[in-house]
């Protein structure tokens, strides 16, 4: 089960991957959309999680784009912002969305969730 | 309170709140990232108490790490504070150039969002009289513009200096027209900051004349 991470927080991301490593998930990570709609298609990943809040590219713009590319693809947001409006369109473009900080066993259980497992 | 009085302070409110959501994004991410390495020392941790060989280096890595944030997050927090309490007088002594500095760094995130970059000048202090407030919302709104008349993967040049007595902040690097909206809001800005801004995008140039 392959997860691909994309943050523009560097240290986030990273630290997040090697967490989610350690439970028994393959997650690679990259730190903007443009890094991810290449590394999308190196491996058969099942599902991205995506911030919302993204400089040159938001989690929704590149969800669109990923979309493209690797259709029937899972998606979790991550927002820091936790407004309402956030909310609405996060919660309605993917299959979970979550406010930073994130709690590990939260997500595990939300990507658990988003995969079927 | 007038009709202008009021547009003028929901005006300022908008500001104030625009600035805060800001701030409260940054502090977020701060956040998030301090408990992601937090967590990953735990992991490590509990992965020792297991068996599993630990390098002492790396924890004192995920450790510089944590520290670095925590600077990182008062700063934030410093530069909050500063702003917050530009409402607390009308008119005071005020640092051009520290104020044009504070106003780069709260803007830092949208300036990262148009992906335009907004190089300060170094200068010295450049002090005069003025309404703090007022005189934060034209300097964010003149760079505001600036960035997008700048557009996409340019960059802005911010410098802050003396001349002929006159209190100067001039933005290079601008590109496109500016909208005939934006420099009415511009105008009004000024007005009520007891300011003068010339836009001359033909010459790259914004000034905003104390």
């Amino acid at each position: 089960m392959k997860i691909l991470l994309v943050d523009d927080e560097l240290e986030l991301v990273s630290a997040l991957a090697e967490r989610l490593s350690f439970r028994g998930f393959e997650a690679d990570w990259v730190i903007s959309g443009a890094e991810a709609m290449d590394k999308i298609l190196e491996k058969d990943y099942v599902l991205a999680i995506l911030d919302v809040k993204m400089p040159r590219m938001s989690g929704l713009e590149l969800r669109k784009r990923l979309e493209h590319l690797r259709p029937g693809l899972k998606y979790i947001f991550l927002s820091g912002h936790g407004s309402e409006d956030d909310y609405r369109v996060g919660a309605a473009k993917a299959d979970s969305y979550l406010v930073k900080p994130v709690k590990i066993e939260d997500l595990v259980e939300q990507i658990n969730m988003a995969l079927g497992n | 309170m007038g009709s202008s009085d009021t547009v003028q302070g929901r005006d300022g409110l908008c500001f104030f709140g625009k600035v805060s959501a800001t701030i409260s994004h940054d502090v977020k991410n701060v956040l998030a990232i301090i408990n992601e390495e937090g967590g990953l020392l735990q992991d490590l941790s509990l992965m020792a108490g297991q068996g599993m060989e630990l390098d002492p280096e790396r924890l004192v890595k995920l450790a510089e790490k944590i520290q670095n944030q925590v600077k990182r997050g008062d700063t934030i927090i410093k530069n909050m504070n500063k702003f917050a309490h530009s409402v607390d007088v009308a008119e005071c002594e005020v640092d051009f150039y520290e104020m044009t500095s504070l106003m780069i760094a709260l803007f830092t995130r949208m300036a990262s969002a148009k992906c335009v970059t907004v190089i300060l000048k170094e200068g010295e202090r450049v002090t005069g009289k003025c309404d703090p407030f007022s005189a934060e919302m034209l300097i964010a709104r003149c760079l505001e513009v600036s960035m997008d008349s700048a557009g996409k993967n340019h960059e802005i040049s911010v410098e802050v200096f003396t001349k002929n007595s006159e209190r100067v902040i001039s933005v290079h690097g601008l590109r496109l027209e500016v909208a005939e909206n934006d420099l009415d809001a511009i105008k009004a800005l000024s007005n009520n900051a007891g300011a003068s801004v010339s836009v001359a995008p033909q010459e790259s140039l914004l000034e905003i004349i104390f």
